[in-house]
């Protein structure tokens, strides 16, 4: 088992640079996300730590040695592939145990490994079938067995679920989990959807450009943006953002001049930033209000039921907003209502670099 | 939804029309061939073809009796084996090569080289193989039809590659296979039935040609089409022997184009990945 140390990392094809400077250090045992939109770079990224995509420029180490040039037969890392990759002209069997073939161990050691995998991942019934003989969930298990029996120094996950039913896919999702804390190797794990990397990572890397945009725990990157592109990528339904300026004395939406409910300490940090910012609050962050509490009054657009929460849309200043309020309020369309930021729970962010304000 | 339904009739009747117009005029000289053959010799160039005859072995016996048909085929069998097994040995991995790295210029050489009239390599290889003392060894011939085999395995073999999913050869690297092994373990199983159609078209391709060995083979190493050649125009051509040597000839590539048919419609890698 190894960390991970990526250095000045720069990816080019030809003249498209894809990764301009990315450097990054992946604890031993972590697991670690790699987030963001399509085209952003992840897989990109995990090809060259698996060895299948050359290093433009900068350094790459794999526990305390340098990898750079290593082909991907010498890494010692297990990849689980998107569309799976299975070997279509073997058993499910032969595919688990061909690199510990390769590597000559005993049969009978290769023997008790893939049926331990196996059976870790409740596929024993199906070794002797081959792959095209298989379900898409079972052909993903079996893509795992075949990282799982390598033992490998790191695990390489890319998009591996993007290909099952949304619920195959919540299960499989907690199983990797389960299965990360039992085997406790490194493990990349690259998704664009924010839910997989919310819900499974110690850390996420949020990617955008090839440039990473916050790297920290799920906690932190939710609650403490480190900016616009973050606070608007994680969290679903995604945060809404109102232009916001210090105007006379108060603070106002910009595009109207109604009253923003800022409390003090976010209108110091408004001032500072030359009056104007981008106020970010998370549908789930609204509070609904009497009318005297000064809250924004708004007129709900549409109801959205999720059964456990309601989503309400309206606009504020003119711009479209959710709030996820509590079912049991009943919201109708057209009803007209306050609704107030949860105090601490307002994001301030610069108007021109999306940074969060300090 | 009744005129759809005529016109699709019509469809299908034109179809086999179409089909039956392009048997006989493939079949037809095939057919006349073979009938020639079992025909007594002065009824072969009889005009009109006579269709009903009494059928006779005569042309076959003196076949084998003028000319040394078994040591010709023995030659022809050695130079198609030894030349499809050397198109094999290189054009499978130069088909892989070119399907890995996506540097397609040799494959185009390839085939520009098998388009390339066969008198242009003539001369020169007359001369080259004259100067070393190779004209007449099986040698010579062999590597000469490696100019047929080469291109038909590197074409033949170059879609299949392409179509197995790149990600199974990337999961074979990061599972500790080097390129080689790659293509050894994980892509030639996977292209078999391509494997088999080159094998089978080179052997045919280099069985039926015969200019190279019209020129390249003395007495002893003649190949049977160049020896079937040599039969017109000595003299009073054997009309009839000449029949019995073709459909002779013809026989092995028939037979196996009938099998490549079957591997043809294969479909080995389906399944591989999500589906
Ligand atoms: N072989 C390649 N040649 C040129 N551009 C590539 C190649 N592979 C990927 N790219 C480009 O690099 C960028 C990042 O790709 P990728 O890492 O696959 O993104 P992601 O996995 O985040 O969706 C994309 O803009 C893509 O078009
Ligand atoms: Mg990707």
């Amino acid at each position: 088992m190894a960390g991970i140390s990526i250095r000045n990392l720069v990816k080019s094809y030809g003249s498209f640079t894809v990764v301009p400077d990315l450097s990054l250090e992946i604890a031993d045992h972590e697991f670690v996300v790699f987030v963001g939109p399509s085209g952003c770079g992840k897989s990109t990224l995990l090809r060259i730590i698996a060895g299948l995509e050359p290093i433009t420029s900068g350094e790459l180490y794999i526990g305390d040695k340098r990898v750079n040039g290593v082909p991907a037969a010498q890494r010692d890392i297990a990849m689980v592939f998107q569309d799976y990759a299975l070997y279509p002209h073997m058993r499910v069997y032969d595919n688990m145990a061909f690199a510990l073939q390769l590597r000559g161990m005993p049969k009978s050691d290769i023997d008790s490994r893939v049926r331990q995998a196996a059976a870790m991942l409740h596929i024993e019934a199906y070794l002797d079938r081959k792959p095209k003989e298989l379900s898409g969930g079972q052909r993903q298990r079996v893509a795992m067995g075949r990282a799982i029996v390598r033992n490998p120094q790191v695990f390489l996950f890319d998009e591996p679920l993007s290909n099952l039913d949304a619920k195959l896919r919540a299960q499989v999702r907690a199983e990797i989990k389960a299965l990360s804390q039992q085997l406790r190797t490194t493990m990349v794990f690259v998704t664009h959807d924010q839910i997989e990397a919310m819900t499974m990572a110690d850390r996420i890397v949020v990617l955008q450009g090839g440039v990473v945009q916050q790297y920290d725990t799920p906690e932190v990157v939710y609650e403490r943006p480190a900016n616009q592109f973050v606070a608007g990528f994680i969290g679903s339904p995604t945060m809404n953002f109102f232009a916001v300026e210090w105007r006379g004395d108060a603070a106002v939406f910009a595009a109207d001049a109604t009253p923003a409910p800022l409390d003090d300490a976010l209108g110091a940090r408004l001032r500072a930033a030359a009056g104007k910012a981008v106020a970010g609050v998370r549908p789930e962050h609204f509070q609904v209000v009497s009318a005297n509490a000064s809250g924004i009054p708004v007129q709900i657009k549409l109801v959205e039921p999720l059964g456990s929460d309601t989503l309400i849309h309206f606009e504020v200043a003119g711009a479209a907003a959710i709030a996820r309020v509590d079912p049991s309020l009943k919201p109708k369309p057209g009803e007209r209502l306050f609704l107030k930021p949860q105090p601490g729970k307002i994001h301030l962010f610069d108007a021109a670099n999306g940074r969060v304000l300090p | 939804m009744n005129s759809t339904l005529l016109s699709e009739t019509l469809i299908r009747r034109l179809n086999t029309a179409q089909l039956v117009l392009a048997g006989i005029l493939i079949m037809s000289p095939t057919a006349w061939m073979v009938l020639s053959s079992f025909k007594p010799s002065f009824e072969v160039t009889a005009y009109p073809p006579t269709l009903v005859f009494s059928p006779t072995l005569e042309n076959y016996v003196e076949l084998m009796q003028t000319t040394p048909f078994f040591s010709y085929a023995v030659n022809s069998l050695v130079v198609t084996l030894g030349s499809a097994g050397l198109g094999l040995l290189f054009g499978i991995p130069a088909a892989f090569a070119v399907s890995w790295t996506r540097i397609s210029w040799p494959a185009v050489l390839a085939l520009a080289a098998r388009m390339a009239p066969g008198t242009l390599f003539l001369l020169p290889w007359y001369v080259m193989f004259r100067q070393v003392g190779m004209i007449g060894s099986y040698t010579a011939l062999i590597l000469s039809h490696a100019v047929i085999t080469l291109p038909i395995v590197i074409w033949v073999l170059l879609p299949s590659f392409d179509n197995i999913p790149r990600s199974i050869f990337e999961a074979a690297q990061v599972d500790g296979c080097s390129i080689t092994r790659v293509l050894w373990k994980i892509a030639l199983p996977l292209v078999g039935s391509g494997i088999a159609v080159a094998a089978i078209l080179s052997f045919v391709f280099s069985w039926n040609y015969f200019l190279f060995a019209l020129v390249l083979s003395n007495g002893d190493s003649k190949t049977l089409i160049a020896a079937a050649f040599n039969f017109v125009g000595e003299g009073s051509t054997q009309w009839g022997a000449l029949m019995a040597a073709a459909t002779l000839i013809a026989l092995p590539p028939l037979v196996l184009a009938a099998i490549v048919q079957r591997w043809l419609v294969s479909g080995l890698t389906l399944g591989a990945v999500k589906g």
